[in-house]
């Protein structure tokens, strides 16, 4: 369907990022590695499930600052932090912040790995979950300003008869639009099409 | 003279002259007109022991003194030219060659011869007046001796009569007032006295005047002629008039301006003792020698609480808290037997105990005193709880100081602890995850040589590198942790007692310091040495908090040892190490509660840091001794 899932290191010791880089791809993951959080944000991201691993104290911008730098950015991959030093109040801060893991260094390599599948799998779920709704605001858009005027009435639970008197128009014409946006919609039954708007809205608001 | 008594010649005696001078009792020359001596009745022969041929002519003068015969012929001359009386008084030699007085005197007598012729003959009369005179002579001697005693006299004497006007007043007296004799006659008595003392000066003698006493003394003051004031001592005696003198006084005057003078300035001292005493805010007492209060005075019931008379005859013992009173009793035995003191008598800090039972901190001097016999001891009782609490605080701050400095190191040593664990995590890091790579592949038989010979490369590479970041801080640490510098230990020591004292006092631990004046420098770390110290010390505390039986004391100790070493000896009597000894060295090695076992075993490592020596032996008959060594600073390896 999609691109492979990415993982993106950012280490500033070569030895800990070459390390990172083969042990990942070992069990088969992608790895890009960067030096700096700068040099991530140089690269074109790809749209494929991704995961970025971490290092909390870095040249430069450090990792948390870098995290919401990220989420500034509108960039919401999902964040390992691995530490040399890591004390509670850091790693709560970063957890609060959206981050997946807080590993000390040195970490079990199964807890890295495990924290990674599960970056990925969240990145890919939040992928999918993006792409349905911008499928469904496709399918929206594709709608007559009359068609979206009537289904907001149906999702609001009105009946034909008081649409089109509302409408000031037949009811029969107003079963016409409504035949054509559920077709439009893809939407089987009414209370498909109540989820879908629902999914849309709560988009909108998010 | 000589010529009439030539001229008449020797005649034969005329036997009624010679029969009468015979019944006169006295010696008797019957000499011609001019004195030539015819002969002498049988009295004057015996007195003088002359023979008739030995007195005819001028002979007799041979019997008359000397120097008396001068006198006695020039009277002799006079009388007879004038036709009056002769008569004077002479010494005439006896028989054993004494003179004695006779008083010599002529008459005129007729004589017959043997043709019935009269003749005129003088008879000189020697009538022995020798006891009179002498008298006479002894009441001269007498009185010349009186009157040069009075005039000579060191002592002042003055007689004047009831009017008050002086009658005779001696040198001493003279010299006294300043004015000659003379002009005092023109004075009275109350004239030269000083002023205030008139008033009571007339009252004695109008006591005397009236028979109301025969004598008095008085001290009193004469105003100088010059105007200067002298004290003087005056005995004044009435003396009843007899005869043609009437009656006077008599006054003896001692001059007492020396003695008042002294008196004034005894007393002055006297006084300025007393005010001392009374006004010092000091707490002074005195003791006898069984330690019973003689006197305390007003500062006590400041400093104690109690009214200083109910402390009179109170053991002294009340003024101080139960743990010290039979350290004072034996030490006040011990001292009136032996003369050893148990304390130091000048500035001995101990703890006194107020009337309301709240104990204090006292500084306490000892002065002593032998009066009649008896030691008679002066304690001098300061209260310097103030004092005490300034130094505290003091102490408290150079506690926190030094509590920073310790901090800060820690602190150091910490964000040190923080960096090791980076800078190793790193290449551990690394070692683990290609270890774990390889491990992954190898279970999934995918894994090159190629690949394994890189990843075995990379390991290698981060473990020398783990090593390497130990080693360089390993070499930070040797040598930034420790500032050797020139240290006095007594200074130290000092700085760790300050430190202490709190504990000390709040654990009633009797401090000792018994610290050798300028011993060498020694090369350390100033730091590490007060933890040290402070850790010998603390445990010697520690060691004596369950004592009960037994004066708490610390000794601390500095000199010099065998070796020209610098030696410092924290010695308690407390509990003692038992049978654990040499343990108490060993790391996590503890017999206290709430103890770590580190101390001892830091210690050690720090002194033997320094190049010296730490350690333990029993104190006898209780307690522990701790020693340590450092090099002196000359002779320090460096």
């Amino acid at each position: 369907m999609t691109q492979p899932p990415v993982v993106f290191v950012v280490d500033d010791d070569p030895s800990v990022r070459s390390s990172l880089k083969f042990l990942m791809s070992s069990v088969g993951l992608q790895v890009e590695s960067f030096d700096s959080a700068d040099a991530l944000l140089q690269r074109k991201l790809p749209d494929a499930p991704s995961c970025l691993v971490l290092d909390v104290r870095l040249r430069g911008l450090s990792g948390l600052d870098f995290q919401r730098e990220l989420a500034a950015r509108n960039c919401h991959m999902p964040i390992i932090f691995i530490t040399g030093h890591g004390d509670i109040p850091m790693s709560v801060r970063a957890m609060k912040a959206g981050a997946v893991e807080f590993l000390t260094k040195p970490f079990r390599d199964q807890d890295l790995l495990d924290a990674v599948r599960i970056a990925l799998e969240k990145d890919r779920e939040r992928r999918e979950r993006k792409k349905e709704v911008s499928d469904l605001k496709e399918r929206f858009n594709s709608l007559t300003p009359r068609e979206q005027k009537v289904i907001s009435m149906v999702v609001a639970g009105m009946l034909n008869k008081q649409i089109a008197d509302q409408l000031g128009t037949a009811e029969n014409t107003v079963k016409v639009h409504r035949s054509r946006a559920m077709e439009k919609m893809r939407a089987q039954s009414v209370a498909e099409l109540v989820k879908m708007i629902d999914k849309l809205e709560s988009s909108m608001k998010s | 003279m000589t010529a009439e008594a030539q001229g008449v010649g020797p005649s034969t005696e005329p036997m009624d002259l010679q029969a009468l001078i015979e019944t006169i009792p006295a010696l008797v020359v019957c000499a011609l007109a001019d004195g030539s001596a015819e002969f002498a009745n049988r009295a004057w022969h015996e007195y003088t022991g002359c023979s008739s041929q030995e007195l005819t002519g001028w002979g007799w003068h041979a019997t008359i003194h000397r120097d008396d015969l001068p006198k006695l012929i020039q009277e002799w001359t006079v009388a007879t030219a004038a036709g009056k009386p002769f008569e004077t008084e002479a010494r005439v030699r006896r028989a054993d060659s004494e003179y004695k007085w006779f008083a010599i005197r002529k008459a005129l007598a007729v004589s017959r011869d043997q043709a019935g012729e009269p003749s005129l003959r003088t008879l000189i009369a020697c009538e022995d007046i020798h006891e009179r005179k002498q008298a006479q002579e002894n009441l001269q001697q007498s009185e010349q001796r009186w009157q040069t005693a009075f005039e000579n006299s060191a002592i002042g004497i003055m007689m004047r009569d009831r009017g008050d006007r002086f009658l005779a007043a001696n040198r001493a007296f003279r010299n006294m007032l300043g004015y000659t004799e003379l002009e005092l006659y023109q004075l009275r008595s109350i004239d030269v006295t000083y002023e205030e003392d008139r008033e009571l000066n007339e009252e004695l003698i109008e006591e005397l005047r009236e028979g109301k006493r025969q004598h008095f003394e008085m001290e009193k003051r004469y105003r100088r002629k010059d105007g200067r004031l002298v004290w003087v001592r005056n005995n004044v005696t009435l003396v009843p008039g007899t005869g043609g003198v009437a009656p006077f006084l008599f006054t003896i005057v001692e001059d007492i301006t020396e003695r008042k003078k002294e008196e004034s300035e005894r007393c002055y001292i006297e006084q300025r003792y007393r005010v001392m005493v009374e006004t010092a805010s000091d707490a002074v007492v005195c003791i006898d020698e069984r330690g019973a209060i003689l006197l305390a005075n007003p500062a006590t019931t400041k400093v104690f609480g109690y009214d200083a008379a109910d402390l009179i005859g109170k053991p002294l013992t009340v003024l101080m808290p139960e743990y010290l009173r039979k350290l004072h009793e034996d030490g006040l035995r011990r001292y009136s037997a032996t003369g050893q003191r148990h304390i130091n008598w000048q500035g001995t800090e101990l703890t006194g105990l107020r009337k309301n039972g709240q104990e204090f901190p006292v500084e306490i001097s000892f002065g002593e005193l032998t009066v009649d016999g008896h030691r008679i001891f002066t304690g001098f009782v300061r209260d310097i709880s103030e004092r005490k609490q300034a130094e505290e605080l003091r102490a408290s701050l150079h506690a926190t100081q030094l509590e920073l400095a310790q901090v800060s190191r820690l602190t150091t040593m910490g964000e040190l602890a923080a960096s090791i664990a980076h800078e190793v995590n790193q290449p551990l890091t690394a070692v683990t995850n290609n270890a774990n790579a390889c491990l992954r592949l190898l279970a999934r038989h995918n894994l090159e040589p190629e690949v394994l010979r890189r990843a075995l490369e990379e390991i290698v590479g981060d473990g020398s590198r783990a090593s390497a970041v130990i080693a360089r801080i390993r070499a930070f640490i040797k040598k930034a942790s420790t500032e050797k510098s020139e240290l006095d230990i007594n200074e130290v020591i000092q700085e760790v007692l300050a430190l202490a004292r709190r504990e000390l006092s709040e654990n009633r631990v009797l401090l000792e310091p018994q610290l050798t004046k300028a011993l060498p420098p020694v090369l350390a770390d100033r730091v590490q040495l007060q933890q040290v110290l402070l850790n010998l010390i603390m445990n010697g505390i520690e060691a004596m908090t369950a004592i009960t039986d037994r004066p708490r004391t610390l000794w601390v100790q500095s000199r010099v040892d065998e070796s020209g070493d610098v030696m410092v000896t924290v010695r308690d009597s407390g509990s003692g190490l038992g049978s654990e000894g040499d343990r108490v060295f060993t790391p996590f090695f503890t017999t206290k509660a709430n103890g770590m076992g580190m101390g001892l075993s830091i210690s050690r490592s720090l002194v033997e840091s320094h190049g010296g020596r730490l350690w333990a032996t029993p104190n006898s008959p209780h307690g522990a001794i701790f020693s340590f060594t450092l090099p002196a600073a000359a002779r320090s390896p460096l």
